[in-house]
């Protein structure tokens, strides 16, 4: 299965666009409005969302805690681990 | 205003329907629920009276969803309620749980009816009063309270809407089927003369909410969807930004305040009638139907020369123990006559803590107490 990584600069958004139904939820959510319906579909036909990466990303989770179908996670900065680690 | 949203005036109408004309009043606009005797009125009026002041009724599939569609309501601003009878108070017991968790202001009638089970279910019981206190999973406070007439019904309609949006969280309104069928005389006065409490708001920009914050009395601000404040609401355990939090140190900090935010009100909360305890050696202590046929007894042991006082419980959940406590320093005994097989007794029993003498007078339902049974029990208490 694909999955898309939307990196910004601090924080990093993971959609698995595979999962994703096009609900509008995160986009509705986002508070930076950052995140949005793409032209790309998945296997069964849904608008997959993106994310516009200008480094606006709060890492407040909010899109992925209102995914109804688990589709996004958020990797902050302050968690991500360090090389070599793991 | 249009002069349906507030019939002011006499009128003549039932325990239900005062239900009803109670939640309006108080500014109820949303009832969802499922008809079920002897609550079915109460749903019947509401689906007459909403729409026409600008209301929502919905009748739902089932119980599970009434109360989910009350919470779901009540986060889009709307004062909201749902009535039933015990097995379908029963089924909302999950969402009624969520309610509180969420901390959603709503009121839940109760019309009890003889069970368990189907029982009697045109048939007076107070079978379900641990059930409120209790019936949801884990560790919580409730508020619930408990009319004995029909104008009481609504006044306390309109107590508990404002309970409900003070305290945040689920009230339980615990009628019985005697007083919700039971038809008298109910005054409804003027608006201004009844006073209404709204839930509090955020003061702070949206980006700065946190859902959760409770201010100094442990009650947080609440916003509404869709208002720009963007929050997250979830029946898990969570932090003061409504974020899961999955660690024993986050369940220790919301659920001490889930109760605290009651047990620390309680004498905000509680409200009491007395007649005679003052100088009572017996105290009978009851509430609903059962307090008013218990003031047959009470009467007719004066005349016998018996000094009995009759505390009635118009708050039973929180427990007014300390009421108790001081009166069974002063009083023999109590009596407690409730139709069900002892129930509140033992939160009585508990709070006497064997200062006094407690005689439970059980009634399986089906119809009201005897006053005789109530005035032998008297008897007996003090022989």
């Amino acid at each position: 299965m694909s999955n898309s990584v939307i990196k910004s600069k601090q924080n990093q958004v993971f959609v698995m666009t595979e999962w994703c139904k096009g609900c509008r939820f995160c986009i509705e959510f986002c508070p930076q409005h950052l995140l949005y319906e793409s032209d790309e579909t998945n296997s069964k036909g849904y608008h997959i969302v993106r994310m516009d990466d200008n480094g606006n990303c709060i890492g407040c989770e909010m899109c992925s805690m209102v995914c109804p179908e688990f589709a996004i996670h958020v990797v902050t900065a302050d968690e991500e681990p360090e090389k070599g680690e793991g | 205003m249009s002069d349906r949203e507030h019939l002011e005036g006499e009128h003549f109408m039932s325990g239900d329907e005062a239900c009803s004309e109670g939640a309006i009043s108080a500014g109820c606009r949303f009832f969802a629920g499922y008809p079920i005797t002897p609550a079915t009125e109460i749903a019947e009026r509401m689906s007459d009276r909403l729409p026409e002041v600008g209301g929502t009724y919905v009748q739902m599939e089932d119980e599970l969803g009434s109360m989910a569609a009350v919470l779901g309501a009540s986060w889009g601003d709307a004062k909201a309620m749902t009535a039933t009878s015990g097995p379908g108070f029963s089924l909302m017991m999950e969402n009624i749980g969520l309610g509180v968790m969420l901390e959603t202001p709503c009121v839940v009638v109760n019309v009890q009816r003889a069970g368990p089970s189907t029982g009697l279910p045109t048939m007076v019981g107070q079978g379900d009063m641990m059930q409120a206190r209790w019936g949801s999973h884990g560790c919580y406070s409730i508020i619930a309270i408990s009319p004995d007439s029909v104008q009481e019904v609504f006044d306390l309609m309109i107590k508990a809407f404002n309970l409900a949006e003070r305290f945040r969280l689920p009230v339980l309104v615990m009628m019985d089927g005697a007083v919700g069928h039971m038809y008298e005389k109910v005054v409804i006065p003027p608006l201004d003369k009844i006073h209404l409490v709204t839930r509090r708001r955020p003061d702070v920009p949206p980006g700065e909410y946190w859902p959760y914050m409770p201010d100094e009395d442990l009650i947080p601000p609440m916003a509404n969807t869709g208002e720009g404040y963007r929050f997250h609401v979830t029946g898990l355990t969570h932090d003061e930004r409504g974020y899961p939090a999955m660690d024993p140190e986050a369940q220790d900090k919301l659920v001490r305040r889930l109760v605290e935010k009651v047990e620390r009100h309680r004498d905000e909360i509680i409200e009491l009638e007395e007649d005679g305890t003052d100088d009572a050696e017996v105290v009978v202590c009851a509430y609903g139907i059962t307090a008013r046929v218990a003031t047959i007894a009470v009467e007719r042991a004066r005349r016998e020369g018996t000094r009995v006082g009759l505390l009635r419980l118009i708050t039973v959940w929180p427990f007014p123990e300390d009421k108790i406590k001081s009166l069974a320093r002063q009083v023999k005994a109590f009596v407690v006559p409730e139709i069900n097989y002892g129930q509140i007794s033992l939160e009585v029993e508990r709070s006497v803590a064997g200062m006094a003498r407690l005689a439970l007078v059980p009634h399986m339902g089906g119809d009201v107490h005897n006053p005789a049974t109530i005035l032998e029990a008297i008897r007996q208490v003090i022989k």
